[in-house]
């Protein structure tokens, strides 16, 4: 590993800033949970890449309006569409990796608003703590055990049909309580440390201390929670998109299983109902992976150890 | 190199008391008096040793200096002003003139920050200077602390130092606004022997170019000798024993104080160490009331007297003090009863 | 026959940047009843000496040269069960701050007897519990406590009962892995003056592993300087430290601020010490060497006899 071992030395030199990923890196590339997350993740961002693709193809291959004139029922694997069509002719492929753009959308979007909320409040709860700590984390309390898919179908049978942003904002409306515990915890534990009595002898405010001193060390374990929301938000777009109440412009997975579902083609067309919820399950659990592959990198604990002295 | 009659740091009265929180059932949770109405002066210029062992409430004192911790009861003057109630741009004002070393060099600089971020830090704070301005400063800070050249410590982050350079970076950033009074709470007490004689070395350094007032808080005597023109010996909240550092160590009044040169592990030249023995095998009761709180373990107490009011702080020679009532000076009385006694 | 005799001791720990070599060609013996220190900086290899010695070196840590010779019976060629049965009843060990790891829901009384049990099982309850109030009698704990839970306890009191726990199958050798590192002064000087009556008492050998120079030079018969993994010098209290050779003995020494006598600079050892991955082939000090010569840099430094057991690891120190 001598080459790789150089080349991070010269990079490391040019951009010193990357030293601390480079090790990361390096942890993380022993873990197998982490590399077959990576891999899957990988190819499933490639799947979305490659959403765009088919349309310019043929207009036939578009997801949600490309019918193929020559089909008129559900019809298995072909050449002409390799996992076959739905029951309207409109090809799967296409379907299943429009699907996987969405899930990222989805996941990605609500995951981050979420944990950039959940971590916002936790800094500030923790680090004010007493009457600012009650109140937030009372109000986490609360909405942490409102159950969130309850409150989008009230909420769509009352509004009609949701957007696909505005079940985003829901999601991470109803999300960022979990996130902000254990940012709050960690805030706790760093307000001891004795480099932050250091910037507050030094004259740092409050606001300084909080943005420049414990948000880049707790971070680390936002992104870290990020990874478990992804899968919650894509499940909860599913989930809500199976029941019928997603967006119905928008071409996921939940909402193929929708279509199977609901023109009765659940066992007589597997070639339509595996994939996506295959996909389904194994986005979420690549998701998983790399929280669990990049848990280790961040807490050194449970790294295999080094040498003592 | 000191003008005696002027104090740049005065205590006064100063105390602190932690309250532990009542439990749900049981006692009423009891208050644990940190520090008990210390009162002292340190003089510009030089460097005042703090010696306790742990619990004593040395860095306490030292947290309470820096405006870490706000103090039960008592003040603190700095160059004559009442600092106690400092809030706002007085605050401010009072953060540059006094800083801290922290005792933890691998806790005490943030993880996620460069060097020159963590030294440069100070300067944004108070705005001094632009971005270039700032790292010049800060390169004369890590040259005066021995980190030369500074160039090759400035993009490094905390994990690439070793304890002593992490020490080191510390100094630099307390020293960088050039303040006029430092807390160095044990600075050496986490370092091995070899890299400690470096910082002593250059704290030593510092107050004699910069006109630098250094407070060292330390558990050991022998450190406190090499590095301390005055030194006072702190045991539960109280003084015990001050004056000139080489006075003390060489002729300790206190039987705390001798219970410690006591205990030091000697090695080398040492034949012209005295012993005192005035431990006590097994601590004795401890009466109820404000006794001095080396009571238990002294064993030349005597029950009604040392059980039952705490000694002041006296002078007995010129600027040695010692709180003890068998060292005060005109003390001729010998109380009956007692089986044997220090007397002066 | 010596009680403990180690040759050509090389211990490594394979690591993610490589190949550690935290102890290298150390080779000491051990007389029954007398005790032995080795003082040296973080990273000097001290502590992995007493972790090998009890066999406990972690997963990734092996011996890869050289016998531990216990009682004339070579500790690294035996089974794990062969093992377990002398460690704690002949080799028993008092770890860095053992007394932060005892169980804070479990009275210290019941924590040292299940100690005893573990290693006796056919001892009885209220026999184990017998052995114990003499052992506390013995450290000097008072019989009231026995029944108190660890947070009650002093810092000195804790360590009083690791002792304790230590003695319970009275060993022949005991390793204090920086014993009193978290206690005062005082306590510290208690504590090691009980250890040393103790020692006596029992014929106990001991090995005593700090960092602090003064503590083992008040402590023990003999003494050996640790740096980068190496045993640079070695000899009696004495000889050590009234005329110590090799130039980070002296270095070290001359590093510790003293109490008395004449008030000295203090001189510190500039630089810092050699990676252990990738150890240099001629002496490791070199670096840091006031009187270094170009030889040091590439010939690996010989022992030098100074004394009848006086030794140091430099050939030019004269």
């Amino acid at each position: 590993m001598v080459n790789s071992a150089e080349t991070d030395k010269k990079i490391s030199k040019r951009f010193r800033w990357i030293d601390p990923f480079l090790e990361g890196w390096s942890i993380f590339k022993e873990s197998i949970l982490g590399r077959i997350g990576l891999t899957l993740l990988i190819i499933f961002a490639l799947m979305a890449l490659f959403s765009f693709i088919p349309p310019h193809i043929d207009p036939m291959y578009h997801p949600m309006t490309g019918v193929d004139p020559a089909v008129s029922h559900s019809t298995g694997p072909s050449m002409r569409h390799w996992l076959g069509t739905d029951f309207m002719g409109r090809d799967l492929l296409s379907q299943l990796l429009a699907g996987a753009r969405v899930a990222f959308m989805v996941g990605v979007s609500a995951a981050f608003m979420s944990i950039f909320l959940g971590t916002a409040i936790g800094m500030i709860a923790g680090y004010s703590g007493r009457g600012i700590d009650t109140l937030l984390m009372r109000l986490a309390d609360m909405i942490m055990v409102m159950p969130t898919l309850l409150v989008i179908l009230i909420l769509s049978s009352l509004f009609g049909q949701l957007n696909i942003w505005t079940i985003v904002l829901i999601i991470a409306l109803f999300r960022w309580p979990g996130v902000s515990r254990v940012i709050r915890a960690q805030t706790l534990s760093l307000k001891q440390r004795p480099f932050i009595e250091a910037a507050r002898v030094a004259g740092a405010s409050h606001l300084r201390i909080i943005f420049r001193h414990i948000m880049p060390n707790v971070l680390p374990l936002s992104f870290l929670y990020m990874t478990f929301r992804v899968t919650s938000a894509i499940i909860i777009e599913a989930a809500l998109a199976f029941l019928g109440f997603g967006d119905p412009g928008t071409v996921s997975w939940g909402m193929m299983l929708q279509w199977v579902w609901k023109t009765g083609h659940m066992f007589s067309a597997p070639y339509w109902l595996l994939p996506p919820g295959i996909c389904i399950s194994l986005i979420t659990l690549s998701f998983y992976m790399l929280g669990r592959a990049m848990d280790e990198v961040l807490d050194p604990r449970l790294r295999k150890e080094e040498g003592a002295g | 190199m000191e003008d005696k009659t002027k104090p740049i740091l005065e205590l006064e009265n100063l105390s602190k008391v932690y309250r532990t929180k009542r439990a749900l059932f049981g006692d009423s949770g009891s208050d644990v008096i940190a520090l008990n109405r210390i009162s002292f002066k340190i003089f510009e210029g030089e460097i005042f040793g703090l010696v306790g062992e742990s619990g004593s409430g040395k860095t306490t004192a030292g947290r309470l200096i820096v405006k870490l911790e706000k103090p039960a009861e008592g003040k603190i003057y700095l160059e004559n002003a009442d600092i106690t109630g400092f809030k706002g741009k007085a605050l401010r004002d009072f953060r540059r003139k006094v800083q801290m070393i922290f005792q933890d060099p691998y806790q005490s600089l943030n993880p996620q920050l460069s060097v020159l971020n963590t030294v440069s830090e100070p300067l944004t704070v108070h705005k001094i200077g632009n971005g270039k301005a700032r790292q010049e400063l800060v390169r004369q800070a890590m040259k005066s602390v021995g980190l030369s050249p500074p160039d090759d410590y400035l993009h490094r982050y905390p994990h690439q130092l070793s304890g002593g350079q992490r020490q080191r970076v510390a100094i630099a950033r307390a020293m960088v606004l050039n303040p006029r009074f430092v807390v160095a709470d044990e600075p050496t007490s986490m370092l091995d022997a070899s890299i400690s004689a470096q910082i002593f070395n250059i704290l030593s350094e510092m107050r004699e170019k910069l006109d630098l007032t250094i407070l060292f808080i330390t558990h050991s005597l022998a450190a406190a000798r090499y590095l301390c023109d005055r030194i006072a010996v702190i045991y539960r909240g109280h003084l015990m024993e001050m004056g000139p550092a080489e006075e003390v160590i060489r002729n300790p009044k206190h039987p705390y104080t001798q219970a410690l040169i006591d205990a030091l592990p000697k090695f080398g030249d040492c034949g012209d160490v005295k012993h005192y023995g005035t431990l006590r095998r097994a601590d004795s009761e401890a009466p109820e009331g404000a006794g001095c709180p080396f009571y238990p373990r002294c064993k030349v107490a005597h029950r009604t007297k040392c059980g039952t009011g705490m000694p002041r702080l006296e002078e007995i020679s010129d600027s040695h003090l010692v709180a003890c009532y068998y060292t005060m000076p005109g003390d001729e009385t010998i109380p009956e009863g007692d089986a044997c006694f220090y007397a002066t | 026959m010596a009680l403990l005799e180690v040759e050509n001791l090389n211990i490594g720990y394979r690591t993610r940047k490589g190949y550690l070599q935290a102890v290298a060609g150390v080779s000491f013996s051990l007389e029954e009843g007398k005790s032995l220190g080795f003082v040296g900086e973080s990273g000097c290899g001290k502590t992995t000496i007493g972790m090998a010695l009890m066999g406990l070196l972690p997963p990734n840590g092996m011996v890869t040269k050289g016998r531990i010779l216990f009682e004339g019976q070579d500790l690294l060629t035996l089974s794990d069960s062969e093992m377990r049965s002398i460690r704690w009843k002949r080799i028993a060990m008092i770890f860095q701050a053992a007394m932060n790891a005892m169980n804070p829901v479990h009275r210290v009384e019941d924590q040292v007897a299940e100690a005893i049990l573990a290693h006796d099982p056919d001892l009885g309850k209220s026999d184990a519990k017998k052995q114990v109030e003499g052992l506390f009698q013995l450290v000097g704990i008072p019989e009231a406590r026995m029944r108190d839970y660890p947070h009650q306890y002093s810092g000195g009191m804790k360590q009083r009962a690791i002792i304790a726990m230590a003695l319970a199958c009275h060993p022949k050798l005991i390793i204090a892995d920086e014993p009193t590192t978290a206690l005062d002064v005082i306590v510290q000087d208690q504590i090691l003056k009980e250890t040393r009556k103790l020692q006596r008492e029992f014929g106990i050998s001991m090995i005593f592993i700090s960092h602090d120079i003064s503590i083992v030079a008040d402590v023990c018969h003999d003494i050996g300087i640790m740096y980068a993994g190496q045993l640079v010098e070695y000899g009696s209290r004495e000889e050590v430290f009234q005329s110590p050779c090799h130039p980070y003995t002296r270095a070290l020494i001359s590093s510790y601020p003293t109490l008395t006598g004449k008030k000295s600079r203090l001189t510190p050892i500039s630089g810092e010490t050699p990676n252990l991955i990738n150890p240099p082939s001629g002496c490791r000090f070199c670096d840091r060497c006031p009187g270094a010569k170009t030889s040091c840099k590439t010939d690996p430094p010989a022992w030098e006899e100074v004394g009848p057991r006086h030794r140091a690891l430099c050939q030019d120190f004269r």
